[in-house]
């Protein structure tokens, strides 16, 4: 019932809008949406393989933050063990940045 | 309720560890600035490490233990693979100890993806539960797919990463269906508990979600293992990547996979055998069947090994399909004795392609009987392995095979393995007719000489015409391919020695057999 509705709903709007609403194309209108300004992007424009480079290493490090919550929160009830687990968790990273650093992954081109 | 520490059984876990602190080390010592440090002192630390993790293998033999919360199993046939691992990432590191794609990529990153890949190889090799053989499988293949396009100037080498990166993937995506459709139908992650529930509920075997389940685990695992519908990736990334590359990658990814295979076909999915056994039988016949026709007329010496490796892949999938204790005490040996003859083949192919200007082309090996005995005597023994002829190690392996296919009553598929080896004979002796008959090389198509040394047989032969034993083939000659030689002579050796004495291998291969505990 409930999906039957939705399902129909869904495909009314989407349909009806297509048949009746008013359609004036543009130059303006076929460009990829950039927050309501017109778009400075070229077709011949590519983003600096930096930006990658930056991203990736940026989720890196960012989920070691996450992993080191639950062991903040229980860290009490493990005493010791979660203390070395951490500190090898933590120095596996420190050999990645160094690793990042000394390559000059940071140094930006 | 507080949580307890886990119990750590940092015995049964030494081999992985042993492994990733020495990748770590390596891929740190590969960042010092002295060329001496990168050019032998990583590839020393990671025989080191390699040799340090075989070590702990033969320690942890006959443990029988299964570790972190029943996810790894501590077993000979683990035991066993590690070594075999350990055997084709040390050939490995040897041959391309003068390779350019460690050059160019950076000595410290190739070593350690290489190590990385290892361990993947371990973890997959012991794996009880269908993440861990998830897990396992892309930490073996990430480094391999990076590994294939370190020849970072030569297209060919970034076409063949880039292809296994793509037809590695699917496979990876299709398996992951599978395992999630098996999770779903039993309930459970651990091989144990997969094979309770498939043996306890009725119905469950022939349910359909079991069955898509097991179907789309066996194309992830025929990518894996490049068995025939699957198999198309396997020549061109074979040729494409760096040699020493290839022969780490046909050894030792097919025993991981076929370890892995073994362990969740003939232990968790055991119940549903009448279910996969048939369409296994008949993959493997394909793979025979497509490998050994494809290999007819390729002039390629990788190509055609690659082609024959799919073979291969066939002979080995018929020991899965018995699925007893003699099948994969078979497919064990077969296994150890694939490797050996593999890298003795590999090894010549490495030395040629740096001796002469015909690359992995046949051209190659003309001529090598006479000039290169040293060299030509391991490759003949490897072909005549590869084909099975008598007094060789693998007229052993595939002697066990048929016998465990026939016993197991697949007789047929035991006579699909008699049509396929003699299939294989036309192409396996071209290359030692090309080495052994004709004494002078083809003058045809000749590129210019590279102007070093040891740059074509004639060359060589005017230099040193007496050159008898080649392993110390004279510190006079720049490009002397002493440890090639060495690698080959080795392995060579070894093919002849488990041909003529397989016990020593039979007791391994029987202990690893066992360890599953079929029947």
């Amino acid at each position: 019932m409930f999906v039957g509705l939705g399902t129909v709903v869904g495909a009314a709007f989407a349909l009806i809008n297509s048949y009746l609403g008013p359609r004036r194309p543009g130059r303006m209108k076929a460009d990829p949406y950039e927050c309501g300004l017109p778009s400075e992007v070229k077709e011949d424009f590519r983003f600096g393989i930096s930006f990658y480079l930056v991203a990736m290493l940026f989720i890196l490090f960012d989920i070691e933050v996450i992993f080191l919550y639950p062991v903040a929160v229980q860290l009490k009830a493990f005493g010791t063990f979660a203390l070395i687990e951490t500190i090898v968790f933590i120095s596996l990273l420190a050999v990645a940045f160094v690793y990042v650093w000394r390559r000059g992954a940071l140094e930006w081109r | 309720m507080t949580p307890e520490a886990p119990h750590i059984d940092w015995a049964g876990l030494s081999p992985i560890v042993a492994l990733t602190a020495g990748g770590i080390v390596v891929l740190a010592a590969g960042l010092f600035r002295g060329a001496w440090l990168r050019r032998y002192g990583v590839p020393l630390l990671t025989l080191l490490t390699l040799g340090a993790t075989a070590g702990l293998s033969i320690w942890q033999w006959g443990e029988d233990k299964a570790i972190v919360s029943r996810a790894l199993a501590v077993d000979d046939l683990a035991m066993f693979l590690n070594l075999l691992f350990c055997a084709g990432a040390i050939a490995a590191v040897v041959l391309a100890l003068r390779d350019s794609s460690p050059e160019e990529s950076g000595h410290g990153e190739w070593h350690a993806l290489l190590i990385s890949s290892v361990l993947g190889m371990t973890v997959l090799a012991s794996a009880q539960n269908l993440v861990v053989v998830f897990l396992g499988f892309e930490l073996l293949s990430i480094p391999l797919y990076v590994m294939c396009a370190t020849n970072l100037r030569r297209s060919k080498s970034l076409e063949s990463g880039l292809k296994y990166l793509i037809v590695g993937s699917v496979g990876s995506a299709t398996l992951l269906y599978g395992l999630a459709m098996i999770y779903g139908a039993t309930g459970a992650t651990g091989f144990e508990q997969i094979a309770t529930a498939l043996s306890s509920q009725a119905g469950l075997i022939d349910d359909p979600l079991t069955l898509t389940g097991i179907g789309l685990i066996v194309v992830g695992f025929c990518f894996k293992v490049s068995a025939a519908p699957f198999h198309q990736w396997t020549p061109d990334v074979y040729e494409g990547a760096p040699t020493p590359v290839t022969a780490f990658m046909a050894v030792a990814t097919k025993a991981a996979a076929f370890g892995a295979f073994v362990r969740l076909f003939d232990v968790a999915l055991i119940d549903a055998a009448t279910n996969w056994s048939p369409l296994l039988a008949a993959v493997a016949v394909a793979s025979i069947v497509v490998g050994n026709v494809g290999a007819l007329t390729q002039t390629s010496l990788k190509r055609l090994l690659a082609w024959s490796s799919i073979a291969q892949a066939g002979y080995m999938l018929a020991a899965v399909v018995v699925a007893d204790r003699e099948g994969v005490e078979a497919l064990a040996f077969y296994l150890a004795v694939y490797l050996v003859m593999n890298l003795a083949a590999f090894a010549v192919i490495v030395a040629r392609e740096r001796e002469t200007p015909f690359g992995d082309d046949i051209r190659s090996l003309a001529g090598l009987g006479a000039s290169r005995p040293a060299l030509a005597w391991p490759m003949t023994l490897a072909m005549l392995s590869l084909a099975g002829i008598p007094a060789t190690a693998g007229f052993i392996g595939k002697f066990t095979l048929i016998g465990a296919t026939v016993d197991g009553g697949y007789t047929w598929l035991g006579v699909a393995i008699v049509v396929g080896s003699m299939l294989s004979l036309y192409y396996y002796l071209r290359v030692v007719a090309a080495m052994w008959l004709s004494d002078v090389p083809v003058p045809a198509a000749r590129e210019p000489v590279p102007a070093i040394a040891g740059g074509s047989p004639e060359l060589d032969a005017a230099a040193d015409p007496e050159d008898g034993a080649g392993q110390d083939a004279g510190p006079d000659r720049p490009v002397s391919q002493a440890e090639a030689t060495a690698v080959a002579v080795l392995f060579g050796a070894a093919t002849l020695f488990f041909g003529i004495l397989p016990s020593p291998l039979f007791d391994l291969a029987r202990d690893a057999g066992s360890a599953l505990g079929l029947l």
